[in-house]
Parts: structure tokens; C-alpha cells; sequence
């Protein structure tokens, strides 16, 4: 099944490995001057311990003069996406398109050899690519990791593990999207929905408790540095804990003004302080691990349920 | 020696409708089998449960003594061409053999790789023309020695002299492998040539099975006066009747020679018999002036 | 070697056209005792018609005794059929040739001549059958 799948797939493989190559080429040019500029500013010593006068405004200047390509590399969020579409999808739709189903399984390779076999190669093949693009993104976001750290979801999801991890998963689910609906291009929007669906809740529901979440407490009004965490709350809670909504701050702060006294000392003899929730930036391997599992483990129930809905109704 | 195909109260069902219902069936091995009827009969769904792309709603299937959907290695003995011979159309010819010996434990090119060797194995099936895929599909059929070669109408899209040279290539396959072959086809005249058994769908039902020779042996033709019928010594079922003017024509199966001299007696050739089976309301009429045979009563 | 060829409308089943063929082959002189008869295999691959059909045909000739198979190398002719000479050819052929002439000058056209020609070798035949 090896010479099969990599007869059927090599057009896609090529163009996988152009797209590697373009970005490559893209990060380099980009990336050079940017690590250049950083060595050269020194900017690795602006980092809050051993800040200095005028870091500020380094690290800002930095930070816009290379902004735009930032915003960039978070596209790369989209190529595990692609993956799933336009090699996940057609993978069984495009054989009941075609109707070379009936040649594919009437052979002595059973239907679920097939699709195991094409699969589990196509998924090793990704996921090497997806590493690839991941190796890039960390070599290219160095300067900024040091300097805003890698925790955020802005970078968190195209560094690390994830990457393959959200690949391979993105190509398993576009091949039961093909199996259940039977046609590409219905497949692939299916595939693409489920993904960032699932992408989404995973972010938005599971990651912030993979570990429990670490509370701080300031002493005052102004929130310690948590720019390499991964911040999930910040916001003013007063003596019992509970938060105080924008609007009772708002009431308090006019209160204070109204009474011509300091409005932070009011708060703050409110008993009222900052609190941060924030999952710590020395987490990002544990994280990276604990999701990368999740998308696997999902990829590999997926798979189940391909193989198992293959069996049963093909035709 | 087993039989090659057997069912027994096979159906199919999708959503309201019964593609295939009750067959009962047995083909013996070694037969060329003709699976005769008119478009959307059942024959392509009865192909499919026998190679296992349909799972049956009711009923069983067994071919050559094994459970096609359950049992993964029932295919091994199996060759299958579906309708217009599907083939991945980006792949040249020697990718397609690649193909055939990648996914099957057991494929030797057979007497059909001269064909095979012959179209150059660089050419991309999507210039051969449909007579060449049709062959080249059949070829790879053939190469997984199959005891058993189903063929879902081979010959639709073919012109005749295509449809020669792959019927010639399906014999010599035949007389190389001995397998049982089934062509499905809606085209009586396409297989008359080499069948010898036949089955006959329509509506999803089996309307006649049996060898040919028994089948036209058993049936005549009766010509005569239009009359009240009864009882007609020798006949055992009237198939079909038809009445024009003062004359009646009846298609009888017989199980003893008609002595009746009321009646014209003539045979009947398998494409007309299948037709009668199949259109209750048309029936041949005897072909009385042709040369050949000597006409005989009885 | 001899070539078979199919009617497959003349009504006649395709092995009984195989034997006939043969025996035509035997009667004209074309085959001799010793020739190889095509193996089933050609015939098939040339006629496109069952290879149960042709190894009918070669049975029922070697039950007959006019052919003998020998395993692995092919069926070959073991007689010929008792054929009338040639010189009875001739003889018929002068015969028939008067024959015609006199039906011609009988006012008989070529289609009458043919039916006459047919009732007659019809009812011969069944007389000889029954």
C-alpha cells in the first residue's frame, strides 16, 4: 500500500513541500534581519529583571518594526487546516466521485488495510511536515518568546507539538468527512468547520484548566508582570474576592473624585486589589503536551469510527 | 465441485424500495453465466453483494463457499470489472498493473499480458479508448487467477468490434483459469455467443434460471387457431399468449414432445425467450421462413 | 490448420457448427489424418464463444472416432470420413449439370429450380431420419 498511497498523493506531497519551501524561504528573509536586529539592540536585556532606561522604547520600535510579518506567522494556524481539506477530504470521497471505489476494494487489500494503511502513512507524512512548519515558527518567533514569552494563543498554537498534533487531526477528521458525505468539496467544508469548532472549545474550555490556573494577588492596584503568561483574567476583586464589574469601579472612581481624595487610595482602603488569574509561561511544555495528547487521542478515535463506519455501509 | 455463487432469499433494500428480493440462486462452477435484464433489474446490486461492496438487508450470499462482506479473504478468488471499468484515470497503464499486483497477494499477468504488454505502459488511461480499458480492466482482473470473474455490463459503452476482441479476450481468459464468469448485461445478444446458463432479473426478482441448452430445449413456440385453452398435452406451463386475429401464438415450457398436429410447433431462440419472460405483452413470431434447420413437430 | 467460423444465427448450436466444419474439412480433403486440430484455447481467443462449446465438439468427434486427444500436445484427425472419391464428384457434378439444364429448358427460373431443389433433399432427409 506504500507505492499506492504514494502514487495517488505525490501531487499533493509536492505542493505540501512547495508550501514548506516557500515559508522557508519567507521566514528566512524575514527572519534574518529580525534576529539580526535583535542581537544587534541587544533587546535580550531588556527583559524586566535587568531592564534599563530606554528598553521601553527599544523593545516598542522592535515590536512595530516587525509587527506586520508577527501578524503573519499566525496564519500559520491555517496550514493543519489545509491538510484536512484537501488531503483528509477527497481521500474517500474522491473514489465514490470517481466510483474507483469498486476497483480500490474488490482487490485482496481489505477496505479497512486501506484505509488504515493510507492514512496512518499520509498522517506520518503530515506530521513531519507540520513539524517542519513548527521548527520554523519557533526559530522565527525567538526574539518575541524571549521578549513577550509563548504562553498566548498567538503563539502557543503554531509552536511546539500542537502543530503535527492539530495536522494529524485535521486529516483524520477530513477523511470521515469524506467517507460520511461521499462528495470533496461538501467534505471539505465539513472538515474545515469541525476543526477550528473543535480547535475553539479545546482553547477556549480545556486549556485553561490543564493545570489549575495561578492566582495573584497584588497588593495594590497595578498588576505584577505577566508578560510571558499566559493571562486568563485580570481584573479588580475586592476584600471577599469577588469582581468588581467596570461599572462599580466606575461608581467608586467618581465617588473619589466627588470626595477630592486620591481615587487609587479609595480603592485600595476599600480593601479592594488586583487580581490575576494566569497560567505561568513554565508551563508551555507541560500545556503543549497535555493538547497535542487531546488532538491525538481524538484523531485516533476519529479513525475508529472511519474504520468502523467503513465496515459497515460503503456503498 | 461447490457451486461458484450461491443465494438464498437474498434481498436488498434501500430506504423503500427493494433493488433485489428473494433470489435464490445456484451457479455451478465452470459455467458461463449470462445475468440477463432489462436497466435497474438488480444486476448490478446482486454483482455488488457478491463482491462484497453491498452488505444484504436479508438473505444469504456465498461465493465459492464464503461470506463475501465478512470474510476479507473471499476477494483473493474474486476478479470484478464494474460498469465502465473503473480505473484511476491518471495512471498510466504499467502504474495500473503496479496497482493490481500492490494490492492483491496473488496476481501473475495471465495470457492477457500480451494485451497488456502490447499498449505501451506509459500511456495514461485517460487516452485509451473505452475498448482498451475495458481490456486493460479485464486484464487486471484476470491476473489474480480469479475462480470466480464477475463483469457489470462490459459492454455498454463498446462498439462492436471492441466488444469481439474483449469477449475473445474473456474466453481465452476462461479456457486459461476456469473460472466461473458472470456478465451482467442488458443486451441479450451481447452474451447469447458464450453463455451457457442464464438468469434472468427483473424487478429485483429471478424470472428464469437454467442452463441454455435445457432451457431452449424445454421451450417451443405453439402457433395455431385462436381457441378456448385447455389443457394442451405436453405442456406444462403456458409462459405467454398472444392473440392476433383469428391466430394465437403461445410461449410454452414443455416436459414431453407436443403431439397436438392443431398446433405449429417451433423453437425459439434464447434473445426471444428472454424477451417473452421479460414483456408479457410481446411475443415473437415464429420464424418460419427462415432457411436452416428442418422444422419439426415435436 | 483449419479455421472455424460461427453463424450464429443459422440456428445450428456452435459445437455441432465445429463438428460439421470438420467433417466438411474431412469430406473436401483438407484435413488428413495426422493434422492437428486448432487447440481450444485459439479457437476461442479467435470465435469469442464458450470453451465448453469447443471441448464438446472435440469430445463428440473423438466418440465418433475421427479424432484422438492426446494430453499435453493437442487433438489430432485419426480418419477421414468414408468420402466418396473424386471421380464421383465429377460425375455428380456432370450429372447435376445435365439436370439443370433440363429444368432450365423445362422453363423452371432460378428460384424455382432452388425450391424444387430443397422440398425434395427435405423430404429425403426425413425419410432417411425416420
Amino acid at each position: 500500500m506504500a507505492w499506492v498511497t504514494w502514487r495517488q498523493h505525490r501531487l499533493q506531497f509536492l505542493i505540501g513541500i512547495g508550501m514548506l519551501v516557500s515559508v522557508a524561504v519567507a521566514a528566512l528573509a524575514t527572519g534574518l534581519p529580525m534576529h539580526a536586529a535583535y542581537h544587534r539592540d541587544a533587546l535580550s536585556a531588556c527583559l524586566p529583571p535587568t531592564a534599563r532606561s530606554g528598553c521601553d522604547i527599544i523593545v516598542h520600535h522592535f515590536q512595530t518594526e516587525f509587527g506586520n510579518v508577527l501578524r503573519a506567522v499566525r496564519y500559520l494556524v491555517f496550514f493543519p487546516a489545509l491538510v484536512g481539506l484537501f488531503v483528509g477530504a477527497p481521500l474517500v470521497a474522491r473514489e465514490f466521485e470517481q466510483g474507483t471505489y469498486r476497483l480500490a476494494w474488490t482487490q485482496t487489500v481489505t477496505r479497512r488495510r486501506w484505509l488504515l494503511s493510507k492514512t496512518v502513512l499520509l498522517a506520518v507524512a503530515t506530521a513531519l511536515g507540520a513539524f517542519t512548519l513548527s521548527a520554523l515558527a519557533m526559530w522565527w518567533r525567538h526574539p518575541f518568546d524571549v521578549l513577550e514569552g509563548r504562553m498566548s494563543p498567538s503563539s502557543f498554537e503554531v509552536e511546539g507539538i500542537v502543530v503535527p498534533a492539530y495536522a494529524v487531526f485535521a486529516l483524520c477528521l477530513g477523511v470521515f468527512a469524506g467517507l460520511v458525505l461521499r462528495r470533496s468539496v461538501p467534505a471539505m467544508c465539513a472538515a474545515l468547520v469541525g476543526f477550528f469548532g473543535v480547535r475553539l472549545a479545546v482553547a477556549k474550555l480545556l486549556r485553561p484548566h490543564y493545570l489549575p490556573a495561578r492566582h495573584d494577588m497584588a497588593t495594590g492596584l497595578t498588576p505584577d508582570s505577566h508578560s510571558h503568561d499566559w493571562v486568563l483574567n485580570n481584573s479588580i476583586v475586592d476584600a471577599v474576592g469577588h469582581q468588581i464589574t467596570s461599572g462599580r469601579e466606575d461608581l467608586a472612581i467618581l465617588h473619589a473624585r466627588h470626595a477630592r481624595i486620591d481615587a487609587s487610595e479609595y480603592l485600595l482602603s476599600l480593601g479592594w486589589h488586583r487580581a490575576v488569574t494566569f497560567q505561568p509561561g513554565s508551563r508551555f511544555w507541560v500545556f503543549q503536551g497535555v493538547e497535542s495528547a487531546v488532538f491525538i487521542l481524538l484523531a485516533a478515535a476519529i479513525v475508529l469510527a472511519t474504520v468502523r463506519l467503513l465496515q459497515r455501509t460503503p456503498s | 465441485m461447490s457451486p461458484a455463487l450461491q443465494t438464498r432469499a437474498l434481498g436488498k433494500r434501500y430506504g423503500r424500495g427493494w433493488a433485489l428480493r428473494d433470489c435464490t440462486l445456484t451457479i455451478p462452477a465452470g459455467a458461463v453465466v449470462g445475468l440477463a435484464g432489462p436497466n435497474n433489474a438488480g444486476k448490478s446490486t446482486l454483482l455488488d453483494l457478491a463482491v462484497g461492496l453491498l452488505a444484504p438487508t436479508e438473505g444469504e450470499i456465498s461465493v465459492l463457499g464464503r461470506d463475501p462482506w465478512r470474510d476479507a479473504g473471499a476477494l483473493g478468488s474474486v476478479g470484478y470489472v464494474g460498469q465502465d471499468a473503473p480505473l484511476y484515470r491518471s495512471f498510466t497503464v504499467g502504474e495500473a498493473v503496479e496497482f493490481a499486483r500492490a494490492t492483491n497477494v496473488r496476481w501473475q499477468p495471465t495470457a492477457a499480458h500480451e494485451f497488456l504488454a502490447r499498449l505501451s505502459s506509459d500511456r495514461r488511461i485517460s487516452t485509451l479508448s473505452a475498448g482498451e480499458r475495458a481490456r486493460l480492466a479485464l486484464g487486471l482482473a484476470l491476473g489474480k487467477r480469479p475462480s470466480l470473474l464477475l463483469l457489470d455490463e462490459p459492454f455498454a459503452r463498446l462498439d462492436p468490434l471492441a466488444g469481439r476482441e474483449f469477449l475473445q479476450m474473456l474466453m481465452d481468459g476462461v479456457a486459461e483459469t476456469d473460472a466461473t464468469v458472470v456478465i451482467a448485461s442488458h443486451v441479450t445478444a451481447d452474451i447469447e455467443r458464450v453463455c451457457d446458463h442464464i438468469v434472468l432479473l427483473t424487478g429485483g426478482r429471478v424470472r428464469l434460471e437454467g442452463n441454455v441448452d435445457r432451457l431452449l430445449a424445454s421451450h417451443r413456440l405453439l402457433t395455431g387457431a385462436s381457441r378456448p385453452l385447455g389443457r394442451i398435452s405436453g405442456v406444462r406451463e403456458i409462459v405467454r399468449r398472444r392473440h392476433s386475429g383469428r391466430q394465437m401464438t403461445l410461449l410454452a415450457r414443455l416436459d414431453r414432445p407436443i403431439v397436438d398436429a392443431s398446433w405449429s410447433v417451433d423453437r425459439i431462440g434464447l434473445e426471444d425467450l428472454l424477451l417473452a419472460y421479460m414483456t408479457p405483452e410481446q411475443l415473437p413470431t415464429p420464424r418460419a421462413h427462415e432457411k436452416g434447420p428442418l422444422r419439426w413437430h415435436g | 490448420m483449419i479455421e472455424f467460423h460461427l453463424e450464429p444465427r443459422s440456428g445450428v448450436a456452435p459445437y455441432l457448427q465445429i463438428v460439421q466444419q470438420v467433417k466438411e474439412a474431412l469430406r473436401l480433403g483438407l484435413l488428413d489424418v495426422g493434422d492437428q486440430l486448432p487447440t481450444v484455447r485459439d479457437v476461442v481467443a479467435d470465435l469469442a464463444i464458450n470453451p465448453n462449446t469447443v471441448a464438446k465438439a472435440y469430445r463428440d468427434l473423438e466418440r465418433d472416432g475421427l479424432v484422438v486427444a492426446r494430453p499435453g500436445r493437442g487433438t489430432f484427425i485419426a480418419s477421414t470420413l468414408a468420402a466418396p472419391s473424386l471421380e464421383h464428384h465429377e460425375m455428380l457434378r456432370r450429372q447435376l449439370k445435365r439436370w439443370l439444364e433440363a429444368a432450365e429448358q423445362a422453363g423452371l427460373d432460378e428460384e424455382s429450380i432452388r425450391a424444387l431443389i430443397s422440398t425434395t433433399l427435405r423430404e429425403a432427409l426425413v425419410r432417411r431420419v425416420a
